[in-house]
This record gives structure tokens, C-alpha cells and sequence, in this order.
């Protein structure tokens, strides 16, 4: 087999392609449309529909055209030029179509339907079949989110390859055999997975419907435009839909490089938000009991405050790059502070690394690597189209391994090594010495020869971290630092950090801060400034006037609740800037409404720290205005001026800051700017205590946050009340059962929890997620997202309370 | 999982899954779906999750195999299934009259998963049994009768009705459909005196 | 022409000794399973090839050249599977040869796998043969005993284990890649080839799929040469056939005959003629997939070339009878009913073309044909063909077109008169 591209001839066209492409591929890229129905380019050639028929010369069949590769010299005629060929495709949609009900009034795919648009193409216009159709239940329910009408199903299988090549999750499976063959589902099982959805997206006819797009659309009522998912740091690329104002779809749009063909059920299904009834879209003030006030009226109220005063940042993952740089810019060039902060997780030197990189490792990379090493990740809950990508490169027999505290979805194609939270970098750097569990992971990444890659999640510590950095530079291999939220590489990037201006410059390196002086002035402030939870702290101490909370609510999305609610008991001022207040209402004292994700143009970077770019499908809603623009409109109220008034200025100056013109520092010279975290450096804690377990937290997939809010079916298809997973053998030492109700109890706080047992879950430790109906986990943590915790049986706490 | 394969039965699945490569699990399948429907006279729910449970594999993807194989049942069966072959061969000697006297014979009715009523029968309209050269063909619990006719039938009904065990053309018999399933799932020993031929 | 020759396959039936191990041993068995551990796989695989021995599974491909395929320096095991899933409406000899003379398949297998290699080999034995496997299985317990099997076979250093696998009722699995998915405990659609199972077989290994038959021939010829081998039968096709004979004749049965043969022969001679001394109407050459043939072509040789010439195939060599009594329309109900119940359902033509000719042609057997009918089951024979993913739809369109090639007249009758001409009793009395 030779990998000489080919030279083939398609309806008389010439065309030279690499081997091995298939024919429906190469006649695609002469334009050429050949009929198909089973094929798909992201999955394997199946050759079951056979409506993708062309004659090939010398042949003395028809060959399906998805399932042929091509040859030198081969002369293919496709429909276009070989009657042939035309007819056996016009007699097999007549196949197609003898069991195919005429129901395509009421079909949610009518107008964008593969099979209607072939019969209305070529199709026989009057059918010779005589006999009963077949017929099925009509729809039934796979799952909260997916319908099956199998009467409509021309069992090409897209679907289940789709969970058997790609998702792994095999829930459905074609069912009996010939004319009875059907896609079905296990009787009493769901279809959970939090890749269903993309089966809906590939069914090339109404089979499989979408629960959410219910009788909502047809395609000529739609506006749409391309975004990028805000759900996480995937970067999936998304068609949102949008009929009258609301938003009432989002389909992934195929790009190999990011996405392949698919996204998450999170990134599909969550898109209600931005028309939640809870969304607040004009300027509040408390002043006059939080009634409405014009934009002009609280930035120039907000600006008084902040005159003068200590003022500290705390935003979110999720606003766009120009956004964070808006809010960098003004924090360090008109506030005059470098108390900002944009993370959940502390990342140490790591971070320098990431924010003055564009990019590290990329997905292709992944998919291409002969080995990969993953820390500190549960990719498919946290970044799920990741998980894919491993997945695919274990396809491609990729040796994968993963070092978690718990087992995660990548099982069935990774080794696991199960450790405790924290303990990731004495498993590394033993690993770099040649001993240890991990020892010969560090042997296959060398033997990768540079294309091993090895991925740190953002939850290792940050000594875990760099250890994982460490081994990738001992074994030669790719590092990929793997936040978790849509943007939290773009905010590392433009210096939403209280150490590092945008690039990774440091505060206090008088080299990075006269970089930026040509478009920053000379004056920024030269001391490191507060993190997330010093801020918090300082705003508990009283030591600030003014916090601005920007797309976060630090009381449900930190691991500091406590603290939280303190901080906002005792700074003068809150602002408010977000889509609403929710759990915020009862101390807010201006609120800025801000334009949705879906409202806004600009770019996203992910992971890898590729920048996207994302346009709106429709103009912000009532009075709110995209983050950069209420931040540059409050500096104007303080008398200060970012420079850019326009989008395009802003991204000018970005992209000048970050990429050209300015130097970006030698990243190989990255050493350490932290001495270890006190909380999210160190090693973790050994429980001391025989009766205590090290409870650690992250948010799942589908949870209580906020961009999921009236995902409804997301949820019942998903999400689980919440749990406290622990160890068979920690539970029969605590006298802790299956389903029974624990009582959790740490430093911080305390919370009644069903418990689940997991045998695959590091011993010693105990899980609950982040934020599931029933338990904000930040209650019970104090600053870091592991901490020691009791747990006994409820009811024997009951028992002592009682007596007591 | 220890309803579907109660007692030993565990253990001789375990046995069914060594005999195929380590790594090959799956292979067993087919197997441990003829153990299951040794123990029930079909396979259950029950037995497609507890399959599922022993070869890590989903509930599906069993189902998916158990639907798509005839001899598997995945509806309650009469103690003794009665396969008449009605292809060409047989039904060129006659063999629509035979399956219409097990039919009536039975109590079944024709419908394809029908038990009769006393719970003594299924019938089963079967394709080519590979017995062609002693056409009509007809299987009592899997083993073979040659050449019956609708007299014949009839009167294999009656004795199986009695209690009786009839002797096959070839082989062992059956004392029920599970008892095959048994000989199916490679468990049962072959008798020990040598018996091939017609 | 009256039939002399020695018989090989077929030479030890009528003697039940033979299917024990020490019967078997005693009429020369396992002598060429001792002279294959002496020998390099090369060498095997020589003698084989210059047999000419071909698959009797219907296809025909010479043995020693699919032994030849399989590489050797992949680093994973090979598999040898022997397809005794014998399901071809019609067919039935692999059944007897098993029956009357286990140790001769197993001689076979185990030969096979010294030739590529192979320490562990499956033998897929259809469901509904479970007798047929337990003979199997007790003769593969005897062999083991014997030294034959496992550990240093034939006291040479050699393995070679065997495991019966038992199919579950599904014609499609005598197809080579369905039937390595069932194999691996999925369900029996066929793969895409390439990869052939040569190279990616069983659990992607390199792996031989061979027909019961094919390999039982195989001892033989590695005791008596490649040169005896070949001197029955013809010079492409050396070598004797097994042939079944059934439907309206006075002795069906199994008969071995050297390839070549004029069905005459085997009709009048060994078969004893038309049941009842009635008139020939129709007949199958290679079981119900090959297109019917008529009484007109009575003396054709039984060989790949002469059949071809006469518009049909060799098949399995699975010859079904009909008389003037038999109804054509029904006998092809029948027939493609079969392949619409056995579709495995993986693709269109097949599995929707199988169910509209089923449900028109029971329609016309049942009396409710329509003229407009006809145009429509001749394009169903004509869109079927060579249309599927593999080669099951084609056993549909060879009825519907061979049929109708023949038996026009018929099918108008059935459609003239609104019932069957013949009487015969119809199964779906009434079409829906």
C-alpha cells in the first residue's frame, strides 16, 4: 500500500487525491454530489443504505461509491454521467421508500431532510407498492432528550455507529433482522449519554428527533448564525438557531480541527438561558430599591465609588477575550489594581506557561499521539468533546492513561491509575525517575518520539501541574494544560490574573510592564495583586470598598461559600455585572446588564489556546450591552480611556498585545513565580483521623449551573440529585450503605447525601460534585476543592443528636 | 445476576467465557445466551442484563445479539419446541400439512411466539434444518425427526403430551427445551455410545 | 452413463466404526496429521495448491492459495474457523460427512492450522446441527486423548486446540465475515472487504474460513499426493463433489460424485428417478440461491463451466426436484421468502427488495394478483441484483428472474384465473 496521492477520473474530470480517499470524497471535491444516506465523513464507510451506486469502468457491478477507495487510473461515472448508475438509484430510494410513512407535514426534519430532498430530486413520483406499510409505535422516547420513530428509519446506522465508534456509549443497537430490523434501546434503559444528542443532528431522515426541537421550526422560520459553545472549553463550533428572538437550537457545525461533527448534549441542549424569565437586561440600582436606573446613571454611580477606592475583580471562565482584556486593561490602567482574578483553580507556574502560549497542544495532535498521559481530568463530564478526541486516537490504538482520583468514562480504552487528589505530583516525579505505577508511561511518551502528549486538568495542584510539565519535558512529550470553562484560557491570556499581565507578563517584571507601555502608559501597578480568595478575604476583613462581580456568584461557584457570604456582608459596595442576580439580589448594589453569549461578537480561546471567532445570531436583549462595552463605558465614567471604542480597535490592540509586536517572553524559561499555593499547592492532607476521608468536588457535566438554566430535559436526561461517592471498603469500615443518607461534615460545613458506592474511586477519598440538586459542595469547602471530612450514617447522627 | 444464573450456573458461564481467548470475552455470548435460556426456557430481561453485567457490555448490545438469532426466545416457550421445516425441500413432501397438524395437534395458534395452552408446546415454522434428504423435517427440542407426515405428527404430540421422551432419527433426545439449550450451551456430555448415521 | 469410480469422502459410510477414534485409526486416520508435523507449513500449503483443491462452500477458490495469503510477521495470532454453518436451503451433505466420520474434519482442521501457523481453531457449527456438534465434540474429547489435539500433537512440539462454536439460527452466517462476527459474540452482518479475513479475520487477526467439505478433502491428499487427488474430476475443478438431492425424487440424498457429472446421472441413477414416475418440471443445480433450471436441461454436466453456460451456478450442489404437480409461483414464494426472513437487514435491496417480492408473490400464489404485478417483480429481480452488500439479496433475484425466465405462463395463469392452477396448499392463505 503506497501513499502516492491518486489520479482517477470522475465524469470525465481529472483529479488527484491521497490514496486511500474514498470515492464519495473525491468526487465531492470536484463539486461532484453523489446521493448518500449511510455514509458520514467522521465515521466509518458501512455501505448499508446503497443509494450512493456509480458504475466504475472495467467493473462489472455497481460499487457504492462511500465504501470504494480510489485507484490509478479508475474511471468512475457517478449519475450524473452513467444512466446505470442513475437508475439503480432511483430504484433504491424506491426501496427506501416503500416503508417510509408520508408524514413529512408533521416531521420536525421536514425542509432540511436528506431523504425528502432526494425524492423530490429523482425520486419515482408515484409509488408501485401495493402492500401495508410497515408500522411501529410512533415516536417513543429514548431518553428525555431523543425521540425514535422507526417507522421513518431507513436503518443506514448512523446512529448506532455513531455510539459504537465514536461515544463508545452503545445504549442503542439495531434490534432483530431483515424487514423487521429496528434501532432500539434495552427495555427500561435510557439513552445516557452526554453524546445522544449528535445522533438526532446525523439521522439523515426524522427518525431520531429532538425532544427540545418538538414541532418548534421549520428551517425558512430560522436565523442563524455560527458561535461557539459557551458551555466549555471544547470549543465546539455551533449553528444557533433562533425563531422570532428566541433561541431554539444549536447544532454542532462540522470543522475536523476543533469538533469533528459533534458536541455535548450541554453544548446542544442548554440554550435557554439567554431567554431565562430570570434575566435581568436594564441597569439597577439599590439606592432606589433596586429599581431601574439608565446605564449612564449607575456607571457614573459605580464610578464615584470606585475613585479613590479599593476596588477588587472577581469574574468567571466565560466572557470573551475582548471582554477579559477590557477588564485587564481598566483594572490595571484606570482602576489601578492588579486585585483580579478570574479562577476556581490556582495553577502556579503552569499558568505562565499557558497565558503567553497561542497554543499548546492541539486536538489533531491528540488524535495523532501513540501515547498520552492525562492528569487530573475527568474529560468526558468536564471537556467532553477532549473525550472524543481520546477516544478517537485509542481508536487508532493510542495507549492512553489517566491518573485520577476516580475512574472515568475512558475505561474501556485507558489504564487508570487511581490516586488522591493532591498526590498527582509525587506520582509524576516518581515517574520521572524511572519508578512508580506511571514509570513506563514516561517509557512510551519518550518512545513517541515528540508525539506523546500528556494533558494536566486544571484540578491537579499546582505542584501536580508542573510535575506533569516536568515529565512531558523529561519524556520529550506535548503538555496541554486543560482548563474547564468556556474562556478561562482567553482571561489566563489577557491577564485576568493578579500576577500576569496579558501574554504571561508579570506584574512585577519591569521588562513585562514596559512591553505593554506603548498601549498601557507606564503607570501600572507593580506589586502582585490578590488572588480569589485573598480577595474574598480582604473583602471579609473590610479591607475593600468596592467588589465587582462579573458573570460569577462567588456563594455556588467557588469552593469558599462561607467565606463568600461573608466577603459580601462586609464590602460597601457589590456590582453586579451579568445576564442576573439570582442568589445575589439580597446584596447587590448596582447591577450592569450584560449581553448573553449568544449576543455578542468576538473571540474564544480554548484549550489548546486556539482563538475562535464568534459572531451574534441576534442583538442584545432590553438594555444590555456586551462586557467590554460597560467596562470601557465605566472607564469613561472614572475619566479614564481604554483606547478602543469599536470592536475591530479592540481586537487590533488584542492581537497586538498578544501575538505580535511585543515580545512574548521565552516560555522554555518558565520556573516557578509562586513558592507552593497554600491551599491548592500543597500536597494533599493525609486524614489524620481514622474516621475522616478526603472529600474532594468538581462540577459534572450536566449540573445547577447557570447556563443551564431551564435545560430541563438535559437535566432529567443527565443529572442525578446529588451523591457522596466512597469506596466499598471505606463505606464497610463507616458502616455506610448503598442509597442510605451520609452525614458529611468538614471544617466548613455539613450536608446529608445519599452515598453510592464506587469501587473504582481511590481509597481514602470520598466524591460529591459540585453543584447537584440537593448540595452546593462549596458550603463544605474552605479555599481549595479537596478537603478532610467525617462521614458517618445519618441516621446515627439522629441517634446521638437525640440522646445528646 | 444470581437469579438469571442461580446456583452453579454462575460458574459454568464462567466456564463457557474460558473457552475463548483472554481479551475474547465477548465471544461467549452466544453461549451463555443458550445457558440462560437453559435455565428459563427463554431469555429474560433479567438474563440479558446479567449477560451484559458478566462481558461488561451493555444491555443492548446483548439484546442486539440475542434478537437477531432465531433459535434464541425472548418470550416464555412451551416446555418442548416443536420446529417444523417448511422450505422447499419439505414442502415439496408436504410439509405445510405437517405444520398445520402440530399446529392443531398443539392447541398453538399460529401465531409465532404462541405457547399452547396447557404450556406443554411451542411451534415454530423453521427454515432449511439441513435435513433435506429426509424431508419433511421436524425438530422436537432440537433433535431430529425424519420424514414425518401429519399422522406422525400427531402422534409425536400425543407421546410427548403422555409424558413419553420419543427417540430421534439421530442422536439423544430431549427431555424438554431447556435440556437442549443446555447440549446448546456446550455443557451437556455427548452419550457415550457412538451413534452417528441415519 | 452409469457411475464407477473410488469413492473418497463417502468410502467409509455404512461402516459406524469409523466414528470412533480407534475405527478411524484403524482405516488409516490421523496418517496425515502425523506425516503434516513433519513438515514446514510451506510445504503443506505446496502439496495443497498443487492439488487443486477448491472451496466447496460455493465459491470456489483454490485452498492453497487462501492458505498462501495469510502473512506471517504481524505478530498476532492466526485462526483457522471452519464454516460448517451448512444452510443453504437444500444442502445437507456436510451434515452426514460430520456424522459418519468426525476425525476426518478435525484431521483436516488441525492440518490446516500447521499449514498457517495457527494453535487455536473454531469450528462454527450451526445451531440447529446440535447432534451433529456433540459428535464433533466427542470426537474432538477422543482426539485429545488420542495425542492428536492440544499440547505436541502427533508427538511432534506442536499445539493446536479446537473449540465448537455453535451458531444461533441465521443463514447469514455461512458467510465468511458474518460469520467471524458471530464468532466474536456480535451479530452476523457482514464486514466490508478489504480487509480481508486473510488479514483481518477473527479478533482482526489473519485468518482461514474453510468449508467443512474443503477441508476433510485435505488428508488425502497429504497421504496420497496432490497427483491422485487429481485424477477425478476435471483439470480447472479436480476432485470429487458432494451432491444432495431432494424434493420429488425416489432416493434423496448425499451422493459423492466426480465433478462433471451429467445431472441425469445422478438423477436417474442414484436418486432413483422423479417420485412416482412423474414429469421433471424444474430443479435447482446449487440449492435455492442458484436459478432454477428446467426439464430441458436434463443432461448437463455438474460443473462450475457447463452450469454457467446454461445461465446458472454449481452452488452448494444442492439439487431440489419439482414435478408437473409443483407449483412455480409457490416454489418461489417459498424460496424468497427464505432470504426476506434470513436478511440480515444491513442493507437496502436486501432487506426492503426481499420484503416486497415476498409480500407480492404470496399475493399471487394466494389469488390476488394483479397484472401490474408482473412488470414489478421482474424490476425487483433486476434492482436486486448484485445490488446488496453481499451475495444473500442475490439468492432473491435468481428466483424471481430464473422463474419468470421459465415460467412466464404460470405466474399470467395465476393472475388470469385468481388462484393457484395447481392447487398447490399455500401457507399465507390470506395476504394482507
Amino acid at each position: 500500500m503506497t501513499d502516492e496521492p491518486v489520479t482517477l477520473t470522475i465524469d470525465g474530470k481529472e483529479i488527484t487525491v491521497p490514496a486511500q480517499t474514498l470515492i464519495i470524497r473525491a468526487a465531492e471535491q470536484l463539486g461532484i454530489e453523489i446521493p448518500r444516506f449511510c455514509d458520514h465523513p467522521f465515521l466509518e464507510p458501512a455501505g448499508a443504505c446503497r443509494q450512493c451506486y456509480v458504475e466504475i469502468e472495467g467493473q462489472p457491478k455497481l460499487a457504492t461509491s462511500c465504501t470504494v477507495r480510489v485507484a490509478p487510473g479508475m474511471v468512475v461515472r457517478t449519475q450524473e454521467t452513467s444512466e446505470l448508475a442513475r437508475e439503480a438509484q432511483v430504484a433504491n430510494l424506491e426501496f427506501l421508500l416503500l416503508n417510509h410513512p408520508l408524514d413529512c407535514p408533521v416531521c420536525d426534519r421536514g425542509g432540511e431532510c436528506p431523504l425528502q430532498d432526494q425524492a423530490l430530486a429523482f425520486g419515482p413520483g408515484e409509488s408501485r407498492y401495493r402492500e401495508a406499510k410497515r408500522v411501529y409505535e410512533k415516536p417513543i422516547p429514548l431518553s428525555p432528550l431523543v425521540n425514535l420513530d422507526r417507522e421513518r428509519c431507513v436503518l443506514c446506522a448512523r446512529c448506532t455507529r455513531f455510539c459504537d465508534e465514536i461515544s463508545g456509549d452503545r445504549f442503542i443497537e439495531l434490534f432483530e433482522r431483515g424487514a423487521g430490523e429496528r434501532v432500539s434501546i434495552a427495555a427500561g434503559e435510557d439513552f445516557r449519554s452526554p453524546f445522544s444528542g449528535n445522533t438526532i443532528q446525523i439521522c439523515p431522515v426524522g427518525a431520531l428527533t429532538s425532544e427540545t426541537y418538538r414541532f418548534v421550526a421549520r428551517p425558512f422560520d430560522l436565523t442563524s448564525a455560527d458561535g461557539v459553545c459557551p458551555h466549555c472549553s471544547a470549543g465546539c463550533n455551533l449553528r444557533v438557531d433562533v425563531r422570532r428572538g428566541q433561541v431554539v437550537r444549536h447544532l454542532a457545525r462540522d470543522n475536523a480541527e476543533v469538533n469533528d461533527a459533534w458536541t455535548c448534549d450541554k453544548g446542544r441542549f442548554a440554550f435557554r438561558y439567554p431567554d431565562d424569565p430570570a434575566r435581568i437586561t436594564t441597569p439597577l440600582l439599590r439606592d432606589r430599591g433596586l429599581e431601574p436606573a439608565s446605564f449612564g446613571e449607575v456607571l457614573g454611580w459605580v464610578a464615584d465609588r470606585c475613585v479613590g477606592s479599593r476596588v477588587a475583580f472577581l469574574t468567571g471562565g466565560r466572557l470573551l477575550d475582548e471582554d477579559y482584556y477590557a477588564l485587564s486593561k481598566l483594572a490595571r490602567t484606570v482602576v489601578g489594581t492588579n486585585d483580579l482574578d478570574h479562577r476556581r483553580h490556582e495553577g502556579g507556574a503552569v499558568e505562565v506557561w499557558a497565558a503567553s502560549r497561542p497554543m499548546s497542544v492541539a486536538y489533531a495532535d491528540v488524535e495523532r499521539a501513540p501515547a498520552v498521559l492525562v492528569v487530573g481530568l475527568d474529560a468526558e463530564q468536564e471537556v467532553p468533546i477532549l473525550h472524543l478526541r481520546l477516544r478517537k486516537a485509542a481508536r487508532k490504538g493510542a495507549r492512553i492513561t489517566v491518573v485520577h482520583p476516580r475512574r472515568t468514562r475512558l475505561h474501556d480504552v485507558a489504564a487508570h491509575v487511581l490516586c488522591r487528589p493532591g498526590e498527582e505530583a509525587s506520582l509524576l516525579r516518581e515517574a520521572v525517575r524511572g519508578a512508580g505505577p506511571l514509570a513506563s508511561v514516561v517509557e512510551e511518551l519518550g518512545a513517541a518520539g515528540g508525539a506523546g502528549v500528556v494533558l494536566a486538568g486544571e484540578r491537579c495542584s499546582s505542584a501536580g501541574a508542573e510535575a506533569a510539565l516536568a515529565l512531558a519535558r523529561t519524556a520529550g512529550a506535548r503538555f496541554g494544560y486543560v482548563v474547564r470553562r468556556a474562556n478561562d484560557r482567553g482571561a489566563l491570556r489577557a491577564g485576568v490574573h493578579p500576577r500576569l499581565l496579558p501574554g504571561g507578563r508579570a506584574v512585577d517584571d519591569p521588562a513585562g510592564r514596559a512591553a505593554l507601555a506603548p498601549l498601557w502608559g507606564d503607570a501600572l501597578p507593580s506589586t502582585p495583586g490578590r488572588g480569589r480568595r485573598a480577595i474574598l478575604e480582604a473583602a471579609a476583613a473590610g479591607e475593600l470598598d468596592v467588589l465587582f462581580l462579573i458573570g460569577i456568584d462567588p456563594l455556588t461557584d467557588l469552593p469558599d461559600g462561607a467565606l463568600a457570604r461573608r466577603a459580601l456582608e462586609n464590602v460597601p459596595v457589590k456590582v453586579v455585572q451579568s445576564l442576573e442576580l439570582g442568589d445575589l439580589e439580597p446584596f447587590a448594589d448596582a447591577f450592569l446588564p450584560a449581553a448573553a453569549p449568544v449576543e455578542k461578537a468576538g473571540h474564544v480561546t480554548t484549550w489548546e489556546g486556539r482563538r475562535q471567532r464568534v459572531e451574534p445570531v441576534r442583538g442584545p436583549v432590553g438594555l444590555s450591552r456586551p462586557d467590554w462595552e460597560i467596562l470601557a463605558g465605566l472607564a469613561a465614567a472614572m475619566g479614564g480611556d481604554l483606547g478602543f471604542e469599536t470592536l475591530d480597535q479592540l481586537d487590533a490592540e488584542l492581537e497586538r498585545v498578544l501575538e505580535a509586536g511585543l515580545g512574548t517572553p521565552d516560555a522554555g524559561a518558565v520556573e516557578p513565580f509562586v513558592g507552593p499555593d497554600p491551599r491548592g499547592g500543597e500536597e494533599a492532607p493525609t486524614a489524620a483521623d481514622p474516621g475522616s476521608l478526603l472529600l474532594f468536588t468538581y462540577p459534572l457535566l450536566v449540573d445547577e449551573g447557570r447556563l443551564s438554566a431551564r435545560a430541563d430535559e438535559l437535566k432529567a436526561a443527565l443529572q442525578d440529585p446529588a451523591f457522596v461517592e466512597v469506596h466499598p471498603d471505606d463505606a464497610a469500615r463507616l458502616g455506610l450503605a448503598e442509597g442510605a443518607a451520609a452525614l458529611v461534615t468538614t471544617e466548613a460545613g455539613r450536608a446529608e447525601v445519599p452515598v453510592r458506592l464506587n469501587e473504582h474511586l481511590a481509597p481514602g477519598t470520598a466524591f460529591v460534585p459540585f453543584n447537584n440538586p440537593g448540595l452546593v459542595a462549596g458550603t463544605l469547602l474552605a479555599g481549595s476543592f479537596w478537603i478532610p471530612a467525617g462521614l458517618e450514617p445519618a441516621t446515627v447522627s439522629r441517634a446521638r443528636e437525640a440522646s445528646a | 445476576m444470581t437469579e438469571a444464573f442461580p446456583g452453579g450456573a454462575i460458574e459454568e458461564a464462567r466456564a463457557i467465557i474460558a473457552r475463548y481467548p483472554a481479551g475474547r470475552e465477548r465471544s461467549a455470548l452466544m453461549p451463555l445466551l443458550y445457558l440462560a435460556q437453559s435455565i428459563e426456557g427463554y431469555v429474560s430481561r433479567e438474563a440479558l442484563r446479567a449477560i451484559a453485567a458478566l462481558l461488561q457490555i451493555t444491555t443492548a448490545e446483548v439484546e442486539a445479539v440475542a434478537s437477531f438469532y432465531t433459535m434464541y426466545r425472548l418470550h416464555p416457550t412451551g416446555t418442548h419446541v416443536i420446529g417444523v421445516c417448511t422450505n422447499l425441500a419439505c414442502k415439496l413432501r408436504g410439509a405445510v400439512a405437517v405444520l398445520e397438524a402440530a399446529r392443531e395437534a398443539t392447541g398453538v395458534g399460529s401465531s409465532g411466539h404462541g405457547v399452547s395452552p396447557d404450556g406443554a408446546f411451542t411451534v415454530h415454522e423453521e427454515e432449511c434444518l439441513g435435513v433435506c434428504d429426509h424431508a419433511p423435517a421436524v425438530q422436537i427440542n432440537v433433535a431430529n425427526h425424519d420424514e414425518v407426515t401429519p399422522e406422525r405428527m400427531r402422534e409425536l404430540v400425543e407421546r410427548l403430551r403422555a409424558g413419553e421422551v420419543p427417540t430421534p432419527a439421530r442422536g439423544p433426545a430431549f427431555a424438554s427445551f431447556r435440556e437442549a439449550c443446555r447440549a446448546l450451551a456446550g455443557l451437556e456430555p455427548a452419550p457415550p455410545t457412538p451413534g452417528g448415521g441415519a | 452413463m452409469a457411475l464407477a469410480f473410488e469413492r473418497r469422502l463417502t468410502r467409509h459410510w455404512g461402516d459406524p466404526e469409523v466414528v470412533g477414534l480407534d475405527g478411524y485409526l484403524a482405516r488409516g486416520g490421523y496418517e496425515g496429521l502425523r506425516r503434516a508435523v513433519s513438515m514446514t507449513p510451506e510445504e503443506i500449503v505446496e502439496a495443497v495448491k498443487a492439488s487443486g483443491l477448491r472451496g466447496r462452500g460455493g465459491a470456489g477458490f483454490p485452498t492453497g492459495m487462501k492458505w498462501g495469503f495469510v502473512p506471517r510477521d504481524t505478530g498476532k495470532p492466526t485462526y483457522v474457523v471452519v464454516n460448517f454453518d451448512e444452510s443453504e436451503p437444500g444442502t445437507c451433505n456436510n451434515r452426514e460427512l460430520v456424522e459418519r466420520e468426525p476425525h476426518r474434519l478435525l484431521e483436516g482442521t488441525a492440518i490446516a492450522a500447521l499449514a498457517i501457523g495457527c494453535t487455536t481453531a473454531f469450528i462454527y457449527v450451526r445451531g440447529e446441527y446440535l447432534w451433529q456438534a456433540l459428535v464433533l465434540e466427542r470426537a474432538i474429547r477422543e482426539a485429545y486423548g488420542g495425542g492428536f489435539l492440544g499440547p505436541r500433537i502427533a508427538g511432534s512440539d506442536r499445539t493446536v486446540d479446537i473449540v465448537v462454536h455453535r451458531g444461533a439460527g441465521a443463514y447469514i452466517c455461512g458467510e465468511e465475515t458474518a460469520l467471524l462476527n458471530s464468532l466474536e459474540g456480535l451479530r452476523g452482518q457482514p464486514r466490508l472487504r478489504p480487509p480481508f479475513p486473510a488479514v483481518e479475520g477473527l479478533y482482526a487477526c489473519p485468518t482461514v474460513v474453510n468449508n467443512v467439505e474443503t477441508l476433510m478433502n485435505v488428508p488425502d491428499i497429504i497421504v496420497r499426493g496432490p497427483e491422485w487427488f487429481r485424477e477425478l474430476g476435471t483439470d480447472k475443478s479436480p476432485g470429487t463433489k458432494m451432491v444432495t438431492i431432494s424434493g420429488k425424487v425416489e432416493r434423496p440424498g448425499n451422493y459423492e460424485v466426480p465433478l462433471g457429472t451429467p445431472f441425469r446421472t445422478v438423477l436417474e441413477e442414484l436418486a432413483g428417478g422423479v417420485l412416482g414416475g412423474r414429469a421433471l418440471k424444474a430443479w435447482t443445480p446449487g440449492g435455492s440461491s442458484t436459478p432454477l433450471l428446467t426439464a430441458e436441461h436434463v443432461d448437463i454436466p455438474l460443473d462450475y463451466e457447463s452450469l454457467a453456460a446454461a445461465g446458472s451456478m454449481l452452488g452448494t450442489a444442492a439439487i431440489m426436484v419439482m414435478d408437473e404437480t409443483d407449483c412455480i409461483v409457490d416454489a418461489a414464494a417459498r424460496m424468497v421468502r427464505f432470504y426476506a426472513v434470513e436478511s440480515c437487514g444491513k442493507c437496502t435491496p436486501c432487506r426492503e427488495g426481499g420484503w416486497w417480492a415476498t409480500r407480492v408473490l404470496d399475493r399471487l400464489e394466494a389469488g390476488f394478483g394483479r397484472a401490474d404485478d408482473l412488470p414489478v417483480v421482474r424490476d425487483l429481480g433486476r434492482n436486486i441484483l448484485f445490488r446488496a452488500f453481499c451475495a444473500l439479496a442475490d439468492g432473491t433475484a435468481s428466483v424471481i428472474t430464473s422463474s419468470l425466465r421459465h415460467f412466464a405462463d404460470e405466474y399470467e395463469e395465476h393472475v388470469r384465473l385468481g388462484r393457484c392452477p395447481l392447487g398447490v396448499p399455500h401457507l399465507e392463505e390470506v395476504a394482507s
